[in-house]
């Protein structure tokens, strides 16, 4: 089952209202029976999985816990983390290597037969596994709490509003709340309801509705020339945006019905006016977490090289962001390209801010300007890799891009449907960002506009949606 | 070595890793007062407090400064 499917629509309201029936002390219970039914219905034998992934955690935390020796703490941190990650590292990277090696015997003429082989991602593993290592790692850094009660710690991983893609929950601020649950206070109902029609919005006319022409053009690199492939090259970002961030929305307005506060993962990231920015507010809670986990030790540990060991651990994270992201090559070069902007920048940093300060650039608007689109353009250009299948087409696209220029290739009634969303998705964001507190219409004070702005998104989500469940991009990941 | 004479150090290598010369220390100071202070800029501060004081910090001190005056009771603790 996922948020756009019609499943979703009966469930969600049935695990509302019986969450607030059955008595406190049972709905830790009663959300992790109906976490696991949600992730069964799509895939029931890796639910399996997730109770392993879940044993692994509570034991090994629990011996963190436990043990005085610090040796013995990190021993089992290591062990706990190694057993969380296997089943990762088997699904999502056994077949790539496999078929890899496969093919180079192939191709050198040593070809031993070996079958290849295709597995099924298990949906949300890269999600759950991670929340997993970070919890480990938390309780032997004595950043929070061992839990002791092994449901809370299967609902943590489990939670369905966040299972399937994040955002990427963090122990600290997760347990807290599932120790005190109480029933959903009519603000949160309203605040989630909210929450989730914004994202659906943004996933089923925004993204799903720039997808068909992206899909359209990407699809077919081969029969597009090189200024349909950069117009639907610069509406990736956009398409990505919508769907990963309108998923996340989505996922905290449940939560919120449910009485639970989820961290952001999205922060109207086209008004950033640098990369290292961009990252603070694109898929934050991944970010937050590599940073904590892989940037911040690397660095730590690389420290004596100055500059340069910030520039090694920049990479080595991005290059750990790519291949989470997806085994194949061309995720690999998106993580390095992120890694070579942020690095540049670092080095820049110093002489950027003096120029700035010389000139007073800091708060001109067209400096910004030029700033965010820069940024922008860097970012959809990395963005090739991560949509193509393989770097060759990547290369072909960025080739094309430049030396094929011709007539743009127009669906006008689905470009029309997508851009007019898209605008309206932008002034949203560009009030949020400029004008944080003037032009509301959710949170108008007027009931009149409340109810009109909210007849409006339903309606708009009717005539422009797509409707038919699409996928969810970051569902491969 | 005193507090004040650690706060007095720490604002020099603040001014000069964070590009601010007027930045004023204060125990409850974190990275978000701070638009330059960034996880790159975090760790070449780090770098320079190491350096100056002569002291070696572990990863899980880092994991303790949260703000200013958590960094400030490393260091004086990392003296003794």
């Amino acid at each position: 089952m996922t948020f756009t499917s019609f499943n979703f629509l009966i469930f969600f309201p049935v695990v509302v209202i019986l969450y607030n029936i059955v008595p406190a002390k049972w709905r830790i219970w009663f959300l992790l029976v109906a976490s696991y039914f949600f992730y069964m219905n799509l895939q029931p034998v890796y639910a399996l999985l997730l109770v392993a992934v879940t044993g692994f955690t509570y034991f090994s935390t629990r011996s963190i816990d436990m043990s005085d020796k610090e040796k013995t703490k990190k021993r089992m941190m290591r062990w706990g983390i190694i057993l969380v990650l296997l089943p990762l590292l088997f699904f999502k990277y056994f077949a790539f290597i496999n078929n890899a090696i496969s093919d180079a015997l192939v191709s050198s003429g040593l070809s031993l037969g070996l079958p290849k082989i295709e597995l099924l991602l298990p949906v949300g593993i890269s999600f759950y596994t991670f929340m997993a290592i970070g919890y480990i790692i938390d309780v032997y850094n004595e950043e929070v709490e061992c839990e002791k009660n092994i449901a809370s710690v299967g609902l943590f991983l489990s939670f369905f509003p966040l299972v399937l893609s994040g955002p990427i929950e963090r122990a600290g601020n997760m347990f807290p709340q599932f120790a005190k649950m109480q029933s959903s206070k009519y603000s949160d109902l309203v605040k989630g309801a909210k929450l989730m029609m914004w994202g659906y919005f943004m996933k089923l006319c925004v993204a799903d509705r720039l997808g068909i022409y992206v899909d359209a053009v990407f699809n077919n690199i081969a029969n597009h020339n090189g200024t349909t492939l950069a117009f639907a090259s610069v509406l990736y970002p956009f398409q990505v945006y919508a769907d990963l961030g309108g998923y996340s929305l989505i996922a905290m307005g449940v939560a919120r019905c449910l009485g639970f506060a989820v961290i952001p993962n999205f922060r109207r990231p086209f008004f950033a006016t640098s990369m290292s920015e961009f990252w603070r507010r694109w898929h934050m809670s991944l970010i937050q977490w590599l940073t904590d986990y892989i940037y911040t030790p690397l660095s730590f540990i690389l420290r004596g090289w100055k500059i340069w060991g910030i520039v090694a651990a920049l990479m080595l994270t991005f290059l750990i962001s790519g291949i989470w992201h997806g085994a194949a090559l061309t995720f690999i070069v998106w993580g390095l390209v992120q890694g070579v902007y942020l690095s540049i920048e670092a080095m820049m940093q110093g002489k950027r801010s003096k120029f700035e300060k010389k000139h007073g650039l800091g708060e001109k608007w067209w400096y910004k300007l030029v700033c965010c689109i820069v940024v922008f353009v860097l970012f959809a250009f990395s963005q090739i890799f991560g949509r193509c299948a393989n770097l060759q087409d990547a290369s072909d696209v960025i080739g094309k891009i430049f030396m094929q220029h011709g007539p743009l290739f127009l669906d006008v009634t689905t470009l029309g449907y997508a851009l007019t969303c898209l605008a309206i998705l932008f002034i949203i964001d560009f009030r949020d960002e400029f004008l944080p507190n003037r032009f509301r219409l959710f949170e108008s004070r007027y009931i009149v506009v409340r109810w009109l702005s909210y007849v409006a998104v339903i309606m708009l989500i009717l005539s422009f949606g797509v409707l038919d469940s699409g996928q969810f991009i970051y569902f491969q990941f | 070595m005193k507090r004040e004479e650690i706060v007095e150090r720490l604002t020099l290598i603040f001014r000069k890793v964070f590009n601010e010369k007027d930045l004023v220390l204060r125990d409850d100071l974190t990275a978000n007062d701070v638009e330059t202070w960034d996880s790159l800029t975090h760790m070449l501060m780090i770098t320079e407090v190491e350096n100056e004081f002569q002291i070696k910090f572990k990863l899980k001190d880092l994991n303790k400064m949260k703000q200013v005056g958590d960094l400030i009771s490393i260091v004086e603790s990392k003296l003794q």
